[in-house]
């Protein structure tokens, strides 16, 4: 007979769930964290969906947080087996007229590429970089790693220690911008706007969207901090599992919780879809969508009416996701914007074709409207830094093109059908910036839809691979909703632990590491890992 | 005036600190510890280069209780911050050369911590920065940054 009872019971083992719960192991109590689908990891998900022995990571791809968030130090990340590495060429850009810019981890080789478009403006990156560079410790203490304050309190700090005047870049006024209007302000070359502008999309903060322009240095403050986990992004999962399970934590894989079981106003176990039940002594803390959360999973009438009604109607979604096709290679890209610039064949990630933020500012219009994009994706050569995710002499590849989740014309179904024409338009227009990938050197490709992202990971709603969109009336104690901004919800005992939270989607730890503070609070559970 | 470093002028810094922050409504009645770590950087002549000078103190309501110096960490002493940073970047803001916002902005001086109390009460933050800044007259016996040519002891 399987143990029922557990202190703390956590529904989804994707990388928050599986943080939160091995803290909580770690700090005595019995722990149990269900999961859906027939492993761990949530977005941390590599498959082999072309050919065997080709790992493609179907959802996170690019670690930014990596040694910056406490949990990977505090839970022995790398001692459980996973190792990462850093390229040394992160990004790149690669524009019509041949030219590319590229962003290395050595910051002279990144000012030397900007510097070939405009002197000026990679004199302003340098300071925008070294000075997000002082003070993204300080920041990532405030905003990421703390359960979140509000914009108001902060910018009523921000101006009491007068850091407008001291700062070339911070100002309580980047509330009122978007990522556009910041770039516009301090940078000329439409090139290496672009290339920050994509910089901030691929972190989901779409540049056209007023208020994120707050979010910028930030961003720039870890623009050179990609990692790349070997072996397949699902060794993180992996790697958090067996700390989990040292500690004492027990995952249950195929295990979809139909309800969270409330006597009186407080959360005492769930009960999974096959009628198993399991009893929470302290707390149940969900990492899944709040729509499931507090529409499926607990009854009509447990939480107040107007906060039902406000998880229907006011949650906010990405208004886009991202298309996916996935390669196997037996051949690297050969990019003819080396002949400008040779490091571009080296480039992790590679954008294609976007000369200004105009252009992106166009796809997202389209894309608002459902409509597919003449295809400009980024591409991204795993193998290029990792040799272990293919077999000798053959690669991996990955398109990302931004993409309505619903179209236009057919919904979101229409995507099965759509997603076999769109994939070879993405290939081809890899192959107009790398000539030499023609179809003889595609061993195999496979598209991941916006509708499969939805399909696969039922949290990520409409495809929001961020579970909440990036905008300012949906961060910090706002996101997702004012009452449950402190990860804490109108039932005792419940917690939000997951990316609908502060700070948001992306491999932060974040979400987890924050409620992990909150439920500490509530229980009286000592801090061990707040070593200061 | 007190010699930096020296037992008198750390009374002195707390004094100052204690009659600022007196001046101060509604300060929160909250108890930290903090721990001070002042690392010689080969710049500084008052901290050989390698070596920390440590030290814990306690406020309570905003008020300095009690410091002390310490010549390794104490894991049993339960911090709720630590600021560490460059001898010569301490030197410099005890002299009011430099301004201790941005030494933290800067990422001189790092910061660990509960940020969100900090921001919260900024004003007296403020108050306690400038009165270690600008409070006490302190005499430097090798010198006070740029250490008058002085190289590190």
């Amino acid at each position: 007979m399987p143990k029922t009872t557990y202190d703390a019971i956590i529904i989804g083992a994707g990388h928050n769930g599986l943080t939160l719960g091995s803290y909580l192991a770690r700090s005595g109590l019995e722990v149990l964290v269900l999961e859906r689908r027939h492993e761990e990891g949530g977005g941390l998900c590599s498959e082999e969906v072309t050919q065997p022995g080709f790992v493609h990571n179907m959802h996170a791809n690019y670690h930014t947080f990596v040694d910056m968030a406490p949990p990977v130090r505090d839970l022995d990340v790398r001692g459980h087996g996973i190792e990462y590495v850093r390229p040394e060429v992160q990004m790149a850009s690669i524009f019509d007229d041949g030219q590319a810019l590229t962003i290395h981890t050595d910051q002279a080789k990144t000012l030397a590429s900007m510097a070939r478009f405009n002197e000026e403006d990679a004199e302003t990156f340098r300071r925008l970089y070294d000075e997000a560079h002082g003070f993204v410790d300080l920041l990532l203490g405030t905003l990421m790693y703390q359960p979140p304050m509000s914009v108001k309190e902060l910018t009523k700090a921000l101006a009491t220690f007068g850091v407008e005047d001291r700062s070339e870049f911070l100002s309580v006024k980047l509330r009122r911008e978007s990522i556009n209007q910041f770039l516009d302000r301090h940078f000329t070359d439409p090139r290496i706007k672009a290339h920050l502008a994509f910089h901030g999309a691929v972190c989901s903060y779409t540049n056209d969207v007023k208020g994120l322009a707050i979010g910028y240095p930030l961003l720039v403050g870890k623009i050179d901090n990609w990692h790349l986990c070997l072996g397949g992004s699902h060794r993180l999962a992996h790697a958090l599992w067996r700390d989990l399970a040292q500690h004492g934590g027990v995952m249950w894989s195929d295990a979809e919780v139909a309800k969270v079981l409330v006597d009186g106003n407080r959360a005492v176990g769930v009960r999974l879809s096959d009628g198993t039940e399991f009893e929470a002594r302290k707390l149940v803390a969900s990492t899944v969508s709040v729509e499931q959360t507090l529409l499926e999973f607990i009854d009509p009438g447990t939480i107040p009416d107007d906060l039902a009604q406000d998880v229907k109607t006011k949650i906010q979604h990405k208004d886009w996701t991202l298309f996916s096709v996935h390669l196997a290679l037996d051949a690297l890209p050969q990019y003819e914007a080396a002949a400008f610039d040779p490091d571009v064949d080296r480039a992790w990630v590679v954008n294609l074709g976007v000369d200004s933020p105009a252009r992106l500012d166009a796809d997202w219009e389209k894309i608002r409207r459902g409509q597919l994009v003449e295809p400009q994706p980024n591409a991204a050569v795993n193998s290029l830094y990792d040799p272990t995710d293919a077999p000798e002499g053959y690669y991996t590849g990955l398109l990302r093109q931004f993409a309505p989740f619903a179209l236009a014309d057919g919904g979101e179904g229409a995507w099965d059908e759509m997603g076999r024409w769109y994939g070879p338009k993405c290939i081809d227009a890899w192959r107009r910036y790398a000539p030499n990938l023609t179809d003889d050197h595609i061993v195999d490709w496979s598209v991941f839809t916006p509708h499969d992202i939805a399909r696969k990971l039922p949290n990520m709603v409409r495809g929001d691979w961020m579970m909440g969109e990036i905008s300012l009336d949906n961060m910090l104690d706002e996101r997702p909703l004012p009452e449950l901004g402190q990860y804490r919800t109108p039932v005792e005992g419940l917690y939000m632990a997951g990316s609908t939270q502060h700070p948001h989607g992306f491999i932060t730890f974040g979400p987890g590491y924050n409620a992990l503070q909150v439920i500490a609070d509530d229980l009286g559970i000592e801090k061990w890992w707040a070593r200061i | 005036m007190p010699d930096v470093y020296t037992p008198d002028w750390y009374e002195s810094v707390k004094e100052a600190i204690n009659a600022s922050v007196a001046t101060l409504k509604d300060v929160p009645s909250d108890s930290f510890t903090i721990a001070v770590e002042i690392v010689g950087d080969g710049v500084s002549p008052y901290v050989a280069d390698g070596k920390v000078l440590r030290f814990l103190i306690s406020l309570e309501g905003g008020q300095c209780a009690w410091y002390r110096e310490i010549e390794e960490d104490d894991p049993s002493v339960k911090l709720d911050y630590r600021f560490t940073g460059p001898a010569s970047a301490f030197d410099a803001i005890a002299a009011a050369q430099a301004d201790p916002i941005d030494a933290a902005l800067a990422g001189t001086i790092k910061v660990r911590g509960d940020m969100r109390f900090l921001m919260r009460q900024a004003q007296m933050v403020q108050v306690l920065l400038e009165a270690y800044s600008k409070g006490v007259e302190t005499t430097w016996p090798s010198g006070q940054p740029p250490y008058d040519g002085k190289g590190a002891s």
